[in-house]
C-alpha cells in the first residue's frame, strides 16, 4: 500500500515551472507522472487539464484505486491485471469521469483485436419476454443492437449495460446501426423506415418513399456507406420497389436507383433488393434480392454504381440460387450459399468482365430432388474472411494465400479458399443461427427461439 | 466529451476546501463538498464544519472499507463494484451511521419500472405458512405479506423487518393506513382491524353495525383501499346486505356509510376491489362472478362525500357494451393516467376507458398488432393492475404488459391513429415463469412489481435494470 498523506505532507519544495513530473492528490493517495502521460488523454481530457494546473499538487476527490488503474491505461494503453478486481461498471464510470472512454473501449474492444480463429462462445446477453430476435446490428466498436418483437434492446461496447425501447413495427426485419445510441429500422409490414435513438428513446424521423401507387412502403433492407444510407422500398401492394439513396448526416434523399414497376408478369423485376451492401473498395453497392415461386428459387445480384446510377454487374440466378450472399472487400470475391446444395460458391470481383460463373466450393453435387439444403443459410463477411452459418454451425471461410514461385499471377489463377468449423465440440448444433454481426474484437449471433444473444470472442481478450 | 467539461471545473479544489478524514486508522481524503453532500443533517456533515481550523484529520472509530465504499457513493451517487464484499444490511447500517442512508436507498433502488424490460430478482418467502393470502405495496418498494394470520413487514431492501400475529385466521385483505399501521380483513372473521407493527398488537377495530336493522351482524371485510383522511372498507353480511364504510383514518372511528345494497343479484354484490382516485375524488368499485352462464358484473363509480354514484355499469345487460356476451372477467384502474381497463372474459381482449369522458359505452378495445400473440381464447383467470402508466395483465400464470408507445416527434400518425393503436402488447414473462402457478395478485410500488400465485409459497419481485446481465459461458 502505497504511504498516505499524512506521514508524508505535500512536497515541501516549490515545483520548479519547467518541470516535466507532476504529481497529483487523489482521495488522499500520491500519484506521480509526467505531462507527456497525462497529455496522451487527449487535450480535451480531465488529465490535460490537470497538466496545466496551477495547483503544485492538483487534488482530485476520486478513489486512489481506480485512479491508478486508469493512469496505467495511460501508460501503457492496456489495463492492469488488477483492474480485475473490479467491476467493468466501475471502470467504465470512472473513465468517463475523466473523460478517457475512447481509450478504454480501445483496450478493450477494439476491431484491431479482433481474432477469427480464436473466436470462442463466451458471454449470452439474455434478453427479457419471450420474443426471440428478429434483426441485430452491431457498430465498429462492438455496441449491439437486437430488435426482439415490437424491442429494441441496446447494448454499449462493454455489454454491460443496457437499454430496451418499444417500436411501432410489431417486429423489425431490417435493422442498421448509425452510431451506438442510433439505429434505422425497418419492417415489410409496417410503412416506413424510422431512424431511432435508443438512448434518449424517441423516434427522431420517419422515412417514407412515395411511390406511384400511394400505398405504404415496406421496407425491405437498409445499408450504408460512410456517405449515404440505402433503403429498399417495396411498395404496400408489392407492384413497385425501389432502393433509395439518403445522405447519411441529413438524412435528405439524395438519388433513386433501381426503380421497378410492375406490368405483367414479369417476375424479375418484381424481385426487391432483400440485402444491400456497400462494397468500399470498388465504391459499389451490392443488391440482392431472390423470390421462391412455383418454377423454383430466382433472385439477381446486381452491382451499382450509385453515383451514376448503373448496374455495373449483374448476375441473374436461376439454378441453385443463393440464399444468402455477400461481398467481401478484402478478398475481392461475391459469396453465396446455394439455396438447394447448401454449398458455397464464389466469384472473383477482379475478374467480373470475363466468364463470370461460380466457382462452387464444394463437392458440386448435383441437384435434383428439389431439396432446400441451404435454406436461411447466412453469409456475413468481417475482415479476410467470410462466415457462414448452416443449421446451428458457422463455417469460417478463409483464403490460404500460397506465397510460392508466381507471385500474385499464381494467386489470381486458382484461389483457395478453406473452411474451418467454428466452436467446440460442446458449442456445436444448438437451435439454428438466424443472424450474424460483427462488432469491435467479438462475433454476435442469434438463434431460433432462444431470447438472447450470444458473443463469440477470443477468450484472451475477455475482461 | 461534455459530461467531462462541466465536472472539470470541481474536479480539482484548493487545499482549503479540502478535509482529512481518519477512519479505524485509514486516512481519506476528500472535499467538504463531497462530505456535505450527504445532506445538512448527516453525521460526516456535522463532522465536516467542526473540523475547519483543526489541521488534524477527523478520527471516526468506524470500519474503514465500508466507508471506503460509502465515500465512492457520495462522490459519484452509484455504489462501486467492492459494495459486494458487504451485505446490503451491513451497508444499509453503516449509511444510516453516517447519516447517508438517502443516497444508500437512491443508489440501490431499482430504475423505474418498465415491463417491456423486466425480469425476476428475488422470491420473498416468508419463514412459515408462506403461502401469501394477500399483499400491499409501498411507494418505497417494501411490501406487506398477509400468510396465515401473520403480516410480514419486508423493507425497502426487501429484508424481513418484522412479523405480526394477528387474531384472525386468514387475511384476505390488507391495506396501508400509517407507516406503521395495517388495516386488515378477513372473509371468516367480521370487523375491519388495525394494527401496529411498532408495538405489534391491535389497536383498534371497526364493526359494521345498524340497531335499527337486526340483518345487520357479523359483517365482514372484503375490500380496503385509502385516501389521504379515510379508509374505505366494503362489508359483506351473510344475509345479503352490503356497504362500504369510510373510515377516519386519524382516529379510526367510522366516518360515513353509503352504497348500501342488498340482494342476490349480480349487480348488488359486495364490491371485491376498492380503488381511491384521488385527482377526481371518486371511489372505483367493481365485482364480477362467474357462473354456468359465464360472467357478471359491475363497476362503480361513487362520490363519497355524497355517497351518490356517479357512474356505474353492469355486465351483460345494461347495453352499454357494444360486445354483448363478453362481459369483463376483471378490472383494473389506472389511477394517474385516469383511465378504467377490462379484461373481456370471452374474447380475452382488453379495453380502456377515460375516466373523464365516461358514457354510454366509453370503451376503446385495444388491438393486437403482433400476429404472433394474437388468437387468445377466452379468460378463465386473469388480473389486471396498472402501475406507471402500464397495464399489467396475468392471465393464468403468463403475465403480459400493455405499454404506451412514445409520442411521435413530428406528429405524423397522430391525427389517424385512435387511442387503442398506442398500446403495444408484450410478454413480460418467459414460458417458465408461466408454468409455475396462476397468478393470483399483481401489486406495483417503489418501481418492483410483487406477484402472488395460486399454491405457490412466497411473492415474486420484478424490477428493470440497465445492467445487462451477461452470463459468461466460457
Amino acid at each position: 500500500m502505497p504511504p498516505f498523506a499524512a506521514s508524508n505532507p505535500l512536497p515541501s519544495s516549490p515545483p520548479k515551472p519547467d518541470s516535466n513530473i507532476v504529481t497529483i492528490d487523489v482521495g488522499g493517495q500520491f500519484f506521480q507522472t509526467t505531462k507527456q502521460t497525462l497529455n496522451s488523454a487527449g487535450p480535451k481530457s480531465f488529465f490535460a487539464k490537470i497538466s496545466e494546473s496551477q495547483f503544485s499538487t492538483p487534488f482530485i476527490d476520486r478513489d486512489p484505486e481506480l485512479f491508478s488503474i486508469l493512469l496505467s491505461l495511460l501508460r501503457t494503453g492496456n489495463l492492469p491485471s488488477k483492474a480485475k478486481a473490479y467491476d467493468m461498471q466501475d471502470l467504465m464510470s470512472e473513465s468517463q469521469f475523466y473523460g478517457i472512454e475512447n481509450l478504454l473501449m480501445n483496450s478493450l474492444s477494439s476491431p484491431s483485436q479482433f481474432e477469427p480463429f480464436n473466436l470462442e462462445r463466451s458471454v449470452i446477453l439474455p434478453l427479457n419476454g419471450r420474443d426471440t430476435p428478429s434483426a441485430i446490428a452491431s457498430t465498429r466498436f462492438g455496441a449491439v443492437h437486437v430488435a426482439h418483437g415490437s424491442k429494441i434492446t441496446s447494448f454499449d461496447w462493454s455489454l454491460r449495460r443496457k437499454s430496451t425501447f418499444l417500436t411501432q413495427f410489431s417486429a423489425v426485419d431490417s435493422l442498421l446501426a448509425l452510431s451506438s445510441s442510433v439505429v434505422a429500422a425497418g419492417a415489410t409490414d409496417f410503412s416506413g423506415m424510422q431512424i431511432i435513438d435508443l438512448k434518449r428513446g424517441f423516434v427522431k424521423t420517419t422515412i417514407e418513399w412515395e411511390n406511384v401507387t400511394r400505398s405504404g412502403s415496406t421496407v425491405q433492407a437498409i445499408g450504408s456507406s460512410p456517405e449515404y444510407l440505402f433503403t429498399s422500398f417495396e411498395s404496400g401492394r408489392r407492384n413497385s420497389n425501389s432502393i433509395m439513396v439518403y445522405d447519411l448526416q441529413s438524412l435528405t434523399p439524395v438519388t433513386e436507383i433501381s426503380h421497378n414497376e410492375i406490368f405483367g408478369a414479369e417476375i424479375d423485376s418484381a424481385v426487391p433488393a432483400t440485402k444491400l451492401k456497400w462494397v468500399s473498395g470498388y465504391n459499389l453497392l451490392m443488391a440482392s434480392g431472390s423470390h421462391s415461386g412455383p418454377s423454383g428459387v430466382s433472385g439477381n445480384i446486381r452491382l451499382w454504381d450509385v453515383r451514376s446510377e448503373n448496374v455495373v454487374w449483374e448476375l441473374k440466378e436461376k439454378s441453385d440460387c443463393f440464399a444468402d450472399v455477400t461481398v467481401s472487400d478484402n478478398l475481392s470475391v461475391i459469396f453465396k450459399v446455394g439455396v438447394h446444395s447448401g454449398e458455397a460458391y464464389f466469384v472473383d470481383l477482379r475478374k467480373l468482365s470475363a466468364g463470370n460463373s461460380w466457382v462452387c466450393l464444394g463437392e458440386e453435387k448435383k441437384v435434383t430432388n428439389g431439396k432446400k439444403e441451404g435454406i436461411g443459410c447466412k453469409v456475413e463477411d468481417h475482415g479476410n474472411q467470410v462466415f457462414c452459418s448452416k443449421g446451428g454451425n458457422v463455417e469460417l471461410w478463409s483464403e490460404v494465400i500460397m506465397g510460392n514461385a508466381k507471385n500474385g499471377e499464381g494467386r489470381s489463377e486458382e484461389r483457395i479458399l478453406k473452411k474451418n468449423l467454428m466452436g467446440r465440440v460442446k458449442d456445436m448444433g444448438g437451435h439454428k443461427i438466424t443472424n450474424l454481426a460483427f462488432g469491435g474484437n467479438k462475433m454476435f449471433l442469434t438463434r431460433k427461439d432462444q431470447q438472447c444473444v450470444e458473443v463469440w470472442q477470443s477468450s484472451t481478450r475477455e475482461f | 466529451m461534455e459530461a467531462g467539461t462541466s465536472d472539470l471545473t470541481r474536479g480539482t479544489h484548493p487545499s482549503d476546501d479540502r478535509i482529512k478524514l481518519n477512519v479505524g486508522g485509514k486516512l481519506f481524503e476528500t472535499t467538504l463538498s463531497t462530505v456535505r453532500s450527504g445532506g445538512p443533517d448527516s453525521l460526516l456533515s456535522a463532522l465536516s464544519s467542526r473540523a475547519i481550523d483543526d489541521p488534524n484529520p477527523v478520527f471516526i472509530d468506524r470500519d474503514p472499507e465500508i466507508f471506503s465504499v460509502l465515500l465512492s457513493l457520495l462522490r459519484t451517487n452509484t455504489l462501486p463494484s467492492t459494495a459486494r464484499r458487504f451485505s446490503k444490511q451491513e451497508l444499509a447500517d453503516e449509511a444510516l451511521y453516517y447519516g447517508i442512508d438517502a443516497q444508500f436507498k437512491a443508489a440501490t433502488s431499482p430504475p423505474p419500472l418498465d415491463g417491456i424490460d423486466a425480469s425476476i430478482v428475488a422470491t420473498i418467502r416468508p419463514a412459515s405458512e408462506g403461502l401469501p393470502s394477500t399483499f400491499t405495496a409501498a411507494a418505497d418498494g417494501s411490501v406487506w405479506i398477509a400468510h396465515g394470520g401473520q403480516i410480514s413487514n419486508f423493507d425497502w431492501n426487501l429484508g424481513h423487518a418484522s412479523t405480526i400475529r394477528t387474531h384472525l385466521d386468514e387475511i384476505d385483505s390488507i391495506s396501508r393506513v400509517w407507516p406503521e399501521i395495517a388495516a386488515v380483513g378477513s372473509g371468516s372473521n367480521a370487523g375491519l382491524h388495525f394494527y401496529d407493527f411498532s408495538n405489534g398488537g391491535n389497536v383498534g377495530s371497526v364493526h359494521w353495525t345498524d340497531p335499527s336493522d337486526p340483518r345487520i351482524f357479523k359483517a365482514r371485510v372484503k375490500a380496503i383501499t385509502g385516501s389521504e383522511n379515510s379508509i374505505f372498507a366494503a362489508f359483506d353480511c351473510p344475509h345479503r346486505e352490503n356497504c362500504i364504510l369510510e373510515v377516519d383514518k386519524t382516529r379510526l372511528q367510522i366516518a360515513s356509510q353509503f352504497a348500501r345494497q342488498s340482494g342476490n343479484q349480480a349487480k348488488h354484490m359486495t364490491p371485491e376491489t376498492l380503488t381511491w382516485v384521488p385527482e377526481i375524488g371518486v371511489l372505483v368499485g367493481s365485482a364480477v362472478t362467474a357462473g354456468a352462464f359465464g360472467y357478471a358484473g359491475y363497476i362503480r363509480l361513487w362520490d363519497p362525500r355524497s355517497g351518490e354514484v356517479v357512474w356505474e355499469t353492469n355486465e351483460p345487460g345494461a347495453g352499454r357494451s357494444s360486445r354483448f356476451g363478453d362481459s369483463f372477467a376483471c378490472v383494473g384502474v389506472d389511477v394517474e393516467g385516469l383511465t378504467l381497463f377490462k379484461l373481456c372474459s370471452q374474447s380475452g381482449d382488453l379495453a380502456m376507458a377515460d375516466m373523464r369522458h365516461l358514457g354510454d359505452d366509453p370503451w376503446v378495445y385495444l388491438k393486437e398488432k403482433n400476429p404472433s400473440l394474437v388468437n387468445i381464447d377466452g379468460v378463465t383467470s386473469s388480473v389486471i393492475h396498472c402501475y406507471k402508466r402500464q397495464v399489467f395483465v396475468g392471465r393464468e400464470g403468463d403475465l403480459e404488459v400493455w405499454s404506451r408507445l412514445g409520442e411521435m416527434k413530428n406528429g405524423v400518425e397522430g391525427e389517424s391513429e385512435e387511442a387503442e393503436g398506442l398500446y403495444r402488447r408484450n410478454f413480460v414473462d418467459k414460458k417458465e415463469n408461466s408454468e409455475k402457478g396462476i397468478i393470483k395478485k399483481i401489486e406495483g410500488g417503489g418501481n418492483r412489481l410483487f406477484i402472488s400465485r395460486e399454491e405457490v409459497e412466497g411473492i415474486e419481485v420484478w424490477e428493470s435494470s440497465h445492467s445487462s446481465g451477461l452470463i459468461s459461458v466460457l
